[in-house]
């Protein structure tokens, strides 16, 4: 569940989010809007990256800015740029780290990891240098370091902007449609937009619709007609 | 020179990293400070190429190696022959290089997580001191991964002047920083993100 109250977000004297209130239960949740438009700071709200100037966020019961930390434990998040999130040097090593500090047991962690890399057509890249993946193996592999957590909700910076149409397809219907956990996606690929439970768009900060994503889609579209 | 891991059943890969940590330190030592005869230059170079051997590598993997650590050759012969005798300056270069080489050896039959495990538990013990070794490691590791994304970055900067036909020369390293510095911003949120600040 996320729930949003009057949130305000103001970065270097200007307000990047304006009064943002809403609630949402749905498992799939787009977030579009243009260049700007505040959706990626909404995004980093939702995991306690930027804290609210003013209002309150709650995010799986948690306030995302006094308990971040604990709600992390639950909360996944996957940015634009898989160079910024692979903190690894080499492909198994990355997705280990995400397990780092669960208290699992080695074989246990072992064998997570290997299902993950598995299921994400990484195995064979287990031991490779994680640079020398191609833009949609890294991309597979930031996914795979989330999920191999198990969390509740996921929040993706648009996951397919860098991707090749093959690529941004395959990431695009395996968070759709195989993801267990909730999903927030923020993205410019109105197509993958169109596909989730429910769509928001923001404009200069603010959030001015919220509905069904078709319907959402087709007057943000009609806006550049 | 970065050496990533390469997977192998050998003995070397199999020993515990701490024991190879230990045995490096150890190596590193005896040839630093063995003195300086032909007996010790070809006893250490085969020791190395017997520990390149026993970790069951082609032999190419070697030359592989010594070629990467051709810039730290050139530079200790170079600057040493201005002080000392060709010998001295052969003997001392063998040293450092076959250092080099077995350092190379360890992070090649060692995942990196394996190896900074090791140094985190090396480092436990200097806790009172204030050093926080689970940081010590997680730092190391970040600045292995990312040395490859800051030559890309580089990569990129170098392509842009060429592609709009200038050159700048050192004052490259402006955007290189630029850049830098806005992927460090990047890499702090998902250090947050991961739960591992």
């Amino acid at each position: 569940m996320i729930d949003l109250e009057s949130v305000s977000v103001e970065l270097d004297g200007r307000l990047v989010l304006d009064e943002v209130t809403v609630q949402l239960d749905q498992h799939r949740i787009a977030v579009i809007g243009a260049n700007g438009s505040g959706k990626s700071t909404f995004a980093r709200v939702l995991d306690g990256l930027v804290a609210p100037t003013r209002g309150t966020a709650r995010v799986l019961g948690f306030d995302v800015a006094r308990e971040a930390k604990r709600m992390r434990a639950e909360v996944g998040f996957v940015f634009t740029n898989p160079d910024a999130q692979i903190l690894m040097p080499t492909v198994a090593e990355d997705v280990r780290l995400s397990l780092k500090g669960s208290g699992l047991d080695r074989s246990t962690i072992d064998a997570r990891v290997a299902s993950v890399l598995a299921a994400y057509g990484l195995a064979a890249h287990a031991d490779a240098p994680a640079y020398s993946l191609s833009g949609g193996q890294k991309q597979l592999l930031a996914l795979a370091s989330v999920l191999v957590r198990e969390p509740k909700l996921v929040i993706a910076d648009e996951p397919t902007t860098l991707l090749d149409l093959g690529n941004a397809r395959r990431i695009g219907t395996l968070l759709i449609e195989e993801l267990p956990a909730q999903l927030v996606v923020v993205t410019h690929d109105l197509e993958l937009a169109a596909r989730c439970d429910i769509a928001l768009r923001f404009h200069e900060g603010r959030l001015v619709e919220l509905g069904d994503p078709a319907a959402v889609v087709e007057r943000y579209q009609r806006e550049f007609a | 020179m970065i050496a990533l891991y390469l997977p192998g059943t050998s003995l070397l890969h199999r020993a515990r990293a701490g024991v190879k940590l230990l045995g490096l330190v150890v190596l590193a030592l005896l040839i630093s400070l063995w003195p300086h005869t032909a007996i010790t230059v070809a006893f250490t170079g085969a020791l190395v190429v017997g520990l390149y051997a026993l970790a069951l590598f082609p032999p190419g993997m070697l030359l592989r190696q010594l070629w990467l650590a051709k810039w730290i050759t050139v530079l200790m012969v170079a600057t040493q022959l201005i002080f000392l005798t060709p010998w001295d300056a052969m003997v001392n270069t063998v040293r450092v290089v076959a250092i080099v080489l077995l350092a190379g050896l360890l992070t090649l039959t060692t995942r990196s997580e394996e190896l900074l495990s090791a140094l985190e538990a090396a480092l436990r013990p200097l806790a009172f001191l204030g050093v926080d070794a689970r940081r010590v490691g997680l730092t190391l590791s970040l600045t292995l991964a990312m040395l490859p994304v800051v030559a890309d970055l580089a990569r990129r900067v170098r392509e842009a002047q060429q592609a709009r036909g200038v050159r700048i020369g050192y004052r490259a390293v402006v955007p290189i920083l630029v850049l830098a510095l806005r992927h460090a911003d990047d890499v702090a949120d998902a250090l947050s993100a991961r739960g591992a600040d």
